[in-house]
């Protein structure tokens, strides 16, 4: 870990494009300095009222996480919205979280604690709501009455240690789906609260919602 | 993009192929005649409306129907649920298959009815309904894929001894003609909703597949039982293919358009049933997802009818003259190849098929890709087609020359592959034999067999189905075994930085 690798924080890339670009933007990420990646499925949903009574307001999406030291993440960034042109409708989002400590990499070895990260400008933050499987859709309904755009919703499963059963002869873990809302600061309180609601999160076993700030978004409108 | 946009594109790249094909050979031995090629243009146009819509319909209706089936009969946690709703599901969603019928009413023809269709159709229902409980049991009790089909797989050879040739050929095409458009995607729906909910996700991962393997074995045992307890006359050989005259471009579109959508109708009321009643007893879905489905099944019988308005109009009549004339050229080589193209580009265009590969991404959240199970299922329905070719060329070449040994060779690799790719392959076996190879490459076949001298168009034309089926079950798994190797490799080197 002593390596010469500039101490730097860590932060975390997202990016979410339509299915079938994650691996593009991987590899394309890795000329610039990224080590690694993972790939999630999930589907995007917009707000579009003629889509929606069609039921096609639902695309399959990938989602990359990549994570990186902070002063790579302005070159990486640069150079995917060269290549892939976010800042154009329907060509993906990307954006990045400060996150306090990565391991298993070479590249960073910075402690958080003894730096102060440079506070920007939060312009945006990143929802995540989990909730049980099949909810997900009302999450971004009661997201969107509140001014959200639109949202990703992940397929994952297992839970609290009271929800784990035994089926036959299989373990079982409940089914859930966590959305992702990008909205900008000053809706996320009334995007939350309208969740909150709605979905009776505090209410035991209902679901959990977590906030993130956003350092740099791209590609949103 | 929207989701339209994007299915038009995916179905446009595995419909064009095909199309290329024809139009080639309609160019170079065999001319088709311009109103039939106009009319398969029109039809590929067709084809591919209809499939984009269909694929819609699915993703929205059918898929989750099954999961959500799949998910709250597990969940019930009594075995008797499970094994009554297996039985129940398996039984209606085999009947209302139209494939089925078909075979029925060829097999009562060449029996002189000594099997009804009726009979046939129940006992190959009740057997598919029986092995539908069985493979959730398997999946429930953590039964090894590779294990449950070797036993089944020796059933079907040991029941196949007193079973005459003929009939074995039937009785392993009716298990692909049972594992139709319908069936096909919510089979491997409920089986990807039981397993899903396992806890550990490698499990779960290569459990969600090989549901639809097994209830296919189910069809395999009910023919040869079938034709065990009733005997069988000898075989006639009545079968005759018209080969087309129609030169009216739209008239044929027009005349099939209502045996499509009744036919449609017919798969999709099992399901729409099984649905409106699940809602009421166990799913008590919100109104928006109530009525998503719903609308999921419009889709699902708009896009139908459309596809098999286009397929049954011409691709029949464009396979059989194609079939007819290449055999006319009397060039074996030829034939043989022609025969592997047409495997290969067709089975692109099996509805089934893309949602499989669908699926299998989901699954494995990416890591097998949809493209390389394409690859491979192509390469295997293009070597059993090849293969079909050389089985009507050559006298002696009976069915179970290549039956027997392809399914050793079949249940051995299941082994030593990732069991994963066990169940995605014999998946693949029953997804392979839909609509488009029941039409286009069926009628293909008794085109070539029509024109070989010596070749009976009944005997030679049951059993490509069977090889369908089978070659991409070793295609598949031989994927899954480069997988494996490459993965290994991947694991063990340090990374480039």
């Amino acid at each position: 870990m002593k390596s010469n690798a500039a101490c730097s924080l860590p932060e975390l890339i997202v990016v979410i494009v339509n299915f079938g670009m994650g691996s593009k933007i991987i590899r394309h990420a890795k000329r610039h300095g990224i080590t690694g990646a993972t790939v999630l499925l999930g589907k995007g949903i917009v707000k579009k009222p003629l889509l929606e009574f069609l039921e096609l307001h639902e695309t399959r999406k990938e989602i990359v996480l990549m994570g990186t030291a902070a002063d790579k993440v302005e070159p990486v960034m640069a150079s995917l919205m060269e290549k892939f042109q976010f800042e154009k409708p329907h060509h993906g989002i990307a954006f990045s979280i400060p996150i306090n400590k990565i391991l298993g990499t070479k590249l960073i070895a910075c402690d958080q604690a003894q730096e102060e990260r440079e506070v920007e400008d939060v312009v945006y933050q990143a929802i995540f709501v989990i909730v049980d499987k099949g909810n997900a859709e009302l999450v971004i309904d009661a997201a969107q009455k509140a001014g959200a755009r639109g949202g990703t919703i992940i397929n994952a499963r297992g839970s609290g240690i009271h929800e784990t059963a035994k089926l036959f002869a299989m373990e079982i873990e409940p089914e859930k789906e966590i959305v992702l809302i990008i909205a900008e600061k000053q809706l996320t309180d009334a995007i939350t609260a309208a969740v909150r609601q709605d979905l009776e999160i505090d209410k035991p076993g209902k679901g959990i919602i977590f906030v993130q700030d956003i350092s740099k978004a791209y590609g949103l409108r | 993009m929207n989701v339209f946009t994007e299915k038009i594109r995916e179905v446009l790249f595995s419909v064009l192929p095909v199309t290329l094909i024809v139009f080639i050979f309609n160019l170079t031995v065999t001319p088709l005649g311009f109103p039939l090629l106009l009319r398969f243009l029109l039809a590929a146009l067709l084809v591919i409306i209809g499939l984009a819509i269909f694929l819609i319909g699915v993703d929205l209706a059918v898929t989750p129907l099954g999961t959500l089936t799949g998910e709250n009969i597990t969940k019930k946690n009594k075995l008797w649920i499970l094994l009554l709703a297996g039985v129940i599901l398996g039984f209606f969603i085999s009947i209302a298959e139209p494939g089925l019928l078909v075979l029925a009413n060829q097999v009562a023809l060449v029996t002189a009815g000594h099997v009804s269709s009726t009979g046939l159709v129940i006992v190959v229902s009740v057997g598919l309904g029986l092995l539908m409980a069985f493979g959730f049991v398997r999946i429930v009790y953590n039964v090894p894929l590779n294990k449950t089909l070797t036993v089944l797989y020796i059933l079907a050879f040991v029941l196949a001894l007193p079973t005459r040739p003929e009939f074995l050929a039937i009785a392993f095409d009716a298990s692909g003609a049972t594992t139709g458009v319908m069936a096909v995607p919510f089979i491997i729906a409920l089986g990807v909703g039981v397993s899903a909910l396992k806890k550990d996700s490698t499990a779960s991962e290569k459990d969600s597949f090989g549901l639809v393997a097994i209830t296919s074995v189910g069809a395999i045992l009910g023919v040869q039982l079938m034709s065990v307890f009733a005997g069988s006359k000898e075989l006639g050989d009545s079968l005759h293919v018209a080969l087309s005259t129609e030169t009216s471009l739209i008239l044929p579109f027009l005349e099939a358009l209502p045996g499509a959508l009744r036919e449609t109708v017919f798969v999709l009321l099992p399901l729409i049933v099984i649905f409106l009643t699940l809602q009421q007893i166990m799913f008590k879905l919100n109104k928006k997802a109530f009525r998503r489905i719903l609308k999921g099944f419009i889709y699902t019988l708009v896009g139908l009818a459309v596809f098999f308005t286009g397929v049954n109009a011409v691709f029949m009549d464009a396979g059989s003259m194609v079939g007819y004339k290449i055999a006319g050229t009397g060039n074996n080589f030829l034939i043989v190849v022609t025969g592997f193209f047409l495997g290969f580009t067709t089975i692109l265009a099996e509805p089934a098929v893309h949602v499989l590969t669908h699926q299998i991404e989901d699954v494995t959240s990416g890591y097998v890709k949809g493209k390389a199970v394409l690859g491979a299922l192509a390469l295997g329905v293009g070597i059993a087609v090849a293969m079909s070719m050389l089985r009507i060329l050559i006298p002696g070449f009976q069915l179970w020359h290549f039956l027997l040994p392809g399914y050793i060779i079949a249940i051995g690799m299941s082994y030593f592959v990732p069991q994963l790719f066990v169940g995605i392959a014999f998946d693949a076996g029953g997804v392979a034999t839909g609509p488009i190879t029941a039409t286009f490459i069926l009628a293909f076949t008794q085109g070539v067999a029509e024109a070989v001298e010596g070749a009976s168009v009944l005997i030679d034309g049951f059993g490509m189905i069977a090889a369908v089926a089978l070659m991409p079950i070793i295609t598949l798994q031989l994927l899954g075994l480069i997988f494996q190797i490459k993965t290994k490799k991947g694991g063990l080197e340090p990374d480039e930085e």
